[in-house]
């Protein structure tokens, strides 16, 4: 019933200077965020208690902010948290079974390489056994222990396809929705349209791991053409996880504040001189936003009042699991307090097992198997997983044949686009559940296909947000995260 | 094979994809294919590697023209023009036994295209070469790509609006705006001009005088003037070096490992980029320098003159790639990775192209032949000589001369007198210290203890041992002990060493530098390695350019080994091949570069890749136009600056009309000035210079950067006690120096300038972001480096205005952005400094002065003014130039 005329014309309602603002930032700004609160923008202007946007002169000057704007429809979700397990973790040995790669000396048709020089024919059936899990008795590999305690909670897709064989690329696609560079990313997307629930943490977050910086780096976080207010802030593994959070001990309090208000007046003055700069608002925002920080996001990172159990729970008592679950935490507790979307990163290439897999698969399931199952219990133990996806996945899975075929210790699997899976759980996702399929050997996806352009769009209809609705106008061109392909949203997967 | 040669491996295979009659669409199935457009594609990816390139003609057969089909191999013709039933190459393909073995198949789709071609009378979009040589083949099509042709100078179009045209370049860029139905704004003011000047030629702000003097400036010359000044300013060296030296990938690090180790003599590279600039060395001679300065000098590299030393340390720039050869678990690879990074760093910056992935394989959208990279390899690879292969400390060349090491030697010997001396006084004592001990010890011991002491430790028995463990006092006894048993004993001794010492110090310094060389009559041969892999060694290439970027009918310039020259001349060569005026790169490459430090965007907005995946020039005759005009000029970089800064284009205001905001919001046509947000050396020497800081002290040794104690990398000595850093040492004003001569160690960018997008060098950085994050406000609100320096910019403000608020704010207004504030923003400020004292009092603010103390500060009015001055220094206007 509720049409959005503003974001019908590609740009999300924005609520600059209406009276409703000040109300609404007073309740978010009051603290944790309240659970009773979902949806709440878009319930107060269903009953007309909010002003619709107002429709604006063609050539004003466009300003762009991260208050919270209702969604077009009304919502499942309202956060998300991404584990991006860069590198393509092997489908065929985590997720997908195949008996067949067992049976079978060579893989029957045309495989899809992406490293001829070092290709074989020769199936590599998976050295770890897969066990029925939960209720639903999804299989899952015996290298996922702690994911199995959450099958009943996740949806498993088998059927991903970006079909760009290499890293880069296919990261884009998952990323930004088309292969070309300069889009923005999922997390920016997201924050364009909806805004933030918090104005006192960065909308988006990117969580690095200590090591080297996944593929394309900084670019997993860019805001693409999107003003660069949607930009992901990093938050660095290690204190000071955000440099320069706080003042010398003179300026704290009072002093910078009044500091501020007066770098305000003159830079908005400045803006009026130059209208039409947008690099101008989205600086004034991100002082904004560094003033706010400072005061809420020490509190935000401190993972030392959590209880014991909750530590022990995402393996930070253990040095194995200690870094990505120190960052799994800080992400629910981000969430917790109204960010709207956090990326968790693996490091470079941490999946990436062209070689050598029979060692170095079982070492990253374990450094990321408990903390992400601990995510996605503890998210449901405080009531936070229903409006809170969950996403765990990279940019591919592997083929089913041997790469480097010189011997068992050595062997391992190229990179494979055409069919590969990852989970999801949490913010409408149905748990327990399992769709799509490759073909008997694990390598395309032959039943029920989910492109990137299929999962953005059900993410985004999770939100509460039409794919073809949200949009950005760029160079008279109407810009989408699904980029005008053809995609559906995969309404089976949804509870 | 690494990502970018996968992208394009992709990007092909999508290609193929989409061409429609593998999407199966009926329609063009009428469409007349041609054996250029459609069909060698397909070849190319599946079958020419051994039929025809790389060397290789399996079966006899090359598959590279259609009339070498024709011709076919040892089992006759491949194909039968009309009859793709009767063509022997339908027939093994569709049979699966080619592609041979593991190698993928060739598609379906791709077959019956091949079929349809050959019903169609395999034609050809043209006539093909009657002669070919080995490798694949560059046709005359391939060549037509715009960035392949040599630059030809356009005429300056007509223009409606004429008055406004100051330069040709104006009438390009007014052309296209016109083209659109818009127009240039209008001229900026004289206050915007000068400051828009200062930071694009210098990369600081002008003073209050000079903004003064500028714009009371009655003479129509004022501008031009002001330009000319600039120009020859040593500033100007200094900030347009930097653009250089991030595509060079300048670094004072090695890189490659983690330890990344500090590369001691890189910055004498910097200091001839900056000394090159000032002096407006043509361009030409610039690239020929670096390319092959040492090709210049006679070996060995002895006795240099300041010249040759010149000419060796501009070779400088083919030692930026990271080599950790000195370190690297794999030394092979790691010495192949410094060539390959050098041909990346070569092409980015010199052809606009990437020709990274021809190491693996052809280029799979340029017509760059594998093969070709191994020629352009050959050209570098008798420097660098993997077989033979010199560390970086082995490649250092020593500035002495002969009368340096003369003197040096002499008074080594004087020393050594000095340090024989000590050692005859040092036993002496040591043994009347060892009567004393003995002499307190039982009668029957001090023989034994005596005997023991004086046997050399090796040769001690084990009672002697014992014996020694026992009686500490004398055991432990050493010249390093000594001070505990006779402290003047120990200072005697002190004092010869110090003398020492200090005729030690005497000695003329030892300077070297970091260059290229070759080893005479020492050439290795050059080969393809298959898939990028140096362990599988193929065909060997002779050395020579791109053949692409090589007229057709042009010889090879570069000799294999000239007999002129006691090198082997490649490199000399090739430099003089790319500098001629006739190549089609590299002039445009240089004058985009240019184009983008002042637009923000170049005219090819992918400076790096002129080739088919990069971007196409929007203003394709004025690139033309300025890369003629530059050769025409004498390659004079600053004749080419006065040219564009001089124009209307350059000389616009900011503004947006509405009509430009409609029609070409992202201002790609140029009907505004961009506004352009400083980049981080310019935003810290900016703060340098408005507090009055800033030391323009010129070229030397760079200055350190270290860990704080919180991680953040800031300029300082590591003093590291126990791992965590002790007391800091004083810089003595060194951090006040410009960003230039900060050092640029891979692993430690400087805090204040890496939140601005200072780049890391992988191996270099042909393009800067600019982004807008949070994380830069913090900085700006809460960084002891801004702190500090507002700290200064108040005192300064004191210093030159006195004590009444009103004249403080005047003159801060004046020094931060060049104008004097008006009535509305000096009540602002006025309030601001009473208010601020008010909340102030009482507190206590801490200035690290360059000395390395800290500095209390407790009067309000000046805490509120150094606020007062952060504010500014932290506002939209001072951070952006407009």
């Amino acid at each position: 019933m509720h049409s959005n005329t503003t974001r019908a014309a590609g740009v999300p309602g924005r609520r600059a200077g209406h009276p409703g603002c000040c109300t609404r930032r007073h309740f978010l700004a009051s603290g944790v965020w309240n659970l009773a609160s979902l949806g709440l923008v878009w319930l107060l202007q269903e009953e007309g208690l909010l002003p619709a946007a107002p429709s604006r002169p063609e050539l004003k000057t466009k300003s762009y902010d991260l208050r919270p704007k209702p969604p077009e429809f009304r919502p499942r979700a309202r956060a998300m948290i991404s584990l991006w397990m860069q590198g393509g973790p092997s489908h065929l040995d985590l997720f997908d079974p195949k008996p067949a790669l067992a049976k079978y000396k060579e893989y029957p048709g045309e495989v899809k390489y992406d490293d001829p020089a070092h290709a074989s024919r020769r199936l590599l059936p998976s050295p770890w056994k897969f066990r029925r899990c939960g209720e639903s008795g999804m299989e899952l590999s015996e290298l996922l222990p702690h994911l199995g305690r959450v099958a009943d909670e996740i949806t498993l897709i088998r059927s991903m396809v970006t079909g760009v064989n290499n890293h880069g690329q296919s990261i884009r696609a998952l990323q930004t929705g088309a292969v070309v560079p300069g889009r923005p990313t999922l997390g920016s997307w997201l924050t364009y349209g909806l805004g933030s629930m918090s104005q006192s943490l960065p909308a988006f977050v990117a969580l690095i791991d200590p090591g080297q910086l996944p593929v394309l780096g900084v670019e997993n976080w860019s805001n693409g053409w999107l003003p660069s207010l949607y930009q992901g802030t990093v938050i660095q593994p290690r204190e000071p996880r955000i440099p320069n959070l706080h003042p010398p001990a003179h300026l704290k309090g009072k002093p910078q504040q009044q500091a501020l208000e007066l770098l305000g007046r003159l830079n908005q003055r400045h803006m009026e001189q130059h209208p039409g700069h947008l690099d101008l608002p989205a600086r004034v925002a991100s002082y904004e936003l560094a003033a706010r920080m400072q005061l809420a996001a020490h509190e935000a990172l401190d993972i030392s009042k959590e209880s014991k159990a909750t530590l022990k729970l995402y393996g930070i008592d253990d040095p194995a699991t200690r870094d990505f679950g120190t960052r799994c935490l800080i992400a629910r507790r981000l969430i917790e307090r109204g960010v709207r979307f956090v990326q968790v990163y693996t490091q470079n290439q941490f999946w990436d097992h062209h070689r050598g897999i029979r060692k170095s698969l079982p070492a990253a399931c374990r450094k990321v198997d408990r903390p992400s199952a601990a995510l996605v219990l503890d998210l449901k133990a405080r009531g936070l997983l229903d409006t809170t996806v969950v996403h765990w996945g990279g940019e591919m899975g592997r083929l089913p044949v041997i790469q480097y075929d010189e011997g068992p210790d050595r062997v391992g699997r190229d990179h494979n686009t055409y069919g590969f899976s990852m989970w999801l759980a949490g913010g409408g996702f149905r748990g327990g559940c399992v769709y799509g399929a490759t073909d008997e050997f694990g390598h395309k996806a032959v039943e029920n296909k989910v492109t990137h352009h299929d999962y953005h769009a059900t993410l985004l209809h999770l939100f509460g947000l039409d794919h073809q609705h949200l949009s950005f106008e760029r160079n008279t061109r109407k810009e989408t995260l699904t980029d005008g392909k053809p995609c559906r949203v995969v309404k089976e997967i949804l509870a | 094979m690494n990502c970018s040669c996968r992208l394009l491996w992709s990007v092909l295979a999508l290609l193929v994809l989409l061409t429609p009659a593998v999407r199966g669409e009926e329609a063009p199935n009428k469409k007349r294919l041609t054996f250029e457009h459609d069909i060698r594609p397909i070849l190319k990816v599946h079958c020419t590697h051994c039929h025809g390139e790389a060397g290789e003609k399996e079966g006899g057969l090359d598959l590279r023209l259609r009339w070498l089909m024709v011709q076919g191999g040892d089992s006759g013709p491949a194909i039968e023009p009309g009859d793709p039933e009767a063509s022997y190459l339908i027939e093994r393909i569709e049979a699966g036994e080619m592609p041979p073995g593991d190698a993928p198949r060739m598609p379906k789709e791709q077959v019956a295209l091949l079929r349809r071609w050959i019903a169609q009378g395999a034609p050809t979009a043209g006539p093909e070469p009657k002669e070919v040589g080995p490798g694949p083949i560059i046709t005359e099509a391939e060549r037509q790509f715009w960035a392949f042709r040599p630059p030809r100078r356009p005429k300056p179009p007509r223009v409606k609006a004429a008055h406004r045209v100051r330069t040709p370049i104006d009438a390009f860029v007014l052309a296209r705006l016109e083209q659109a139905g818009l127009t240039f704004a209008p001229d900026a003011d004289r206050r915007t001009l000068i400051r828009r000047l200062y930071f694009d030629l210098l990369g600081l702000p002008p003073r209050p005088e000079e903004v003064k003097r500028f714009v009371e400036d009655p003479s129509p010359q004022a501008y031009r003037r002001l330009v000319d000044r600039l120009l020859a300013s040593p500033q100007y060296g200094e900030r347009w070096a930097r653009h250089w030296l991030d595509v060079a990938g300048y670094a004072d690090s090695e890189g490659y490992t983690n330890e990344d180790p500090v590369r001691p003599w890189a910055w004498k590279y910097r200091d001839y980029v900056i000394r090159s600039l000032n002096q407006d060395k043509p361009l030409d001679q610039f690239i020929v320098e670096q390319l092959a300065g040492d090709e210049l000098v006679q070996p060995p590299y002895k006795d240099l003159s300041a010249r040759e030393a010149e000419l060796l340390v501009a070779t400088g720039f083919l030692r930026m790639a990271p080599d950790g050869t000195a370190r690297a678990p794999d030394p092979p690879l790691a010495r192949n990775a410094v060539i390959s990074e050098t041909i990346k760093i070569v092409s980015s910056a010199l052809l606009g192209l990437t020709v990274g992935c021809a190491e693996c394989h052809d280029h799979k959208y340029d017509p760059i032949p594998q093969e070709d990279y191994y020629r352009l390899r050959a050209i570098f690879e008798p420097a660098y000589d993997p077989k033979h292969w010199r560390t970086p400390p082995q490649r250092l060349i020593s500035l002495y001369t002969q009368a340096d090491r003369e003197k040096a030697q002499q008074i080594e010997q004087q020393a050594k007198q000095l340090d024989r001396k000590r050692l005859q006084r040092q036993k002496e004592l040591i043994q009347q210290t060892l009567e004393r001990e003995l002499a307190k010890l039982p009668e029957e011991l001090r023989e034994p203890l005596r005997t023991a002491y004086n046997t050399p430790a090796a040769k001690r028995t084990k009672e002697q041992k014992e014996l020694l463990k026992k009686y500490p006092k004398v055991g432990r006894l050493t010249p390093g002990s000594l001070y505990l048993y006779d402290r003047k004993a120990a200072d005697e001794l002190k004092k010869l060493a110090e003398q020492a010492k200090k005729i030690r110090d005497t000695k003329p310094k030892e300077e070297f530098v970091r260059a290229l060389t070759e080893v005479p009559g020492q050439v290795p041969q050059t080969v393809v390695f298959y898939r990028g892999d140096y362990r599988q060694p193929r065909q060997a290439v002779r050395p020579g350019p791109l053949r692409v970027l090589l007229p057709g009918d042009a010889p090879n310039p570069v000799p294999v080994d000239d007999p002129k020259l006691p090198t082997t001349g490649r490199r000399l060569a090739y430099a003089r091949w790319l500098t001629s005026g006739r190549h089609p790169l590299v002039a445009r490459v240089l004058v985009n570069r240019v184009w983008m430090h002042y637009f923000g965007r170049g005219i090819v907005a992918t400076p790096e890749d002129f080739g088919h995946l990069g971007a196409r020039p929007s203003h394709p005759e004025l690139l033309d136009f300025l890369a003629d005009e530059l050769v025409r000029s004498g390659w004079s970089l600053k004749r080419l600056h006065r040219l564009i800064v001089t124009s209307t284009v350059y000389r616009q205001q900011s503004r947006i009309s509405p009509q430009a905001q409609r029609i070409d919001p992202d201002n790609r046509l140029l009907s505004h000035m961009p506004l352009r947000r400083l980049d981080a050396e310019a935003l810290r020497d900016g703060v340098l210079a408005v507090s009055g800081k800033l030391n323009l002290e010129m070229f030397g040794e760079p200055v350190p950067v270290m860990a704080d104690r919180v991680g953040q990398f800031v300029l300082g000595i590591e003093n590291l006690n126990a791992g965590r850093p002790g007391p800091r040492i004083p810089l003595h004003g060194r951090e006040y120096r410009r960003s230039v001569y900060v050092q640029a160690r891979r692993s430690r960018p400087l805090a204040v300038l890496k939140a601005f997008d200072y780049p890391a060098m992988e191996p270099n950085c042909p393009r800067r972001a600019s982004s807008t994050v949070s994380t830069q406000a913090l900085m700006l609100m809460n960084n002891e480096f801004l702190i500090n320096h507002a700290h200064f910019f108040a005192q300064r403000v004191e210093r030159e205005a006195g004590a009444e608020p009103q004249d403080q704010v005047k003159r801060a207004w004046l020094l931060a952005y060049g104008r004097e504030p008006d009535a509305q923003e000096t009540a602002w400020a006025v309030e601001f400094l009473r208010r601020q004292a008010e909340v102030l009092r009482g507190r206590k603010a801490q200035v690290r002065t360059s000395d390395s103390k800290v500095h209390t500060i407790t009067d309000p009015k000046q805490m509120a003014l150094a606020s007062l001055c952060q504010v500014l220094l932290g506002s939209n206007e001072f951070l952006y130039v407009d």
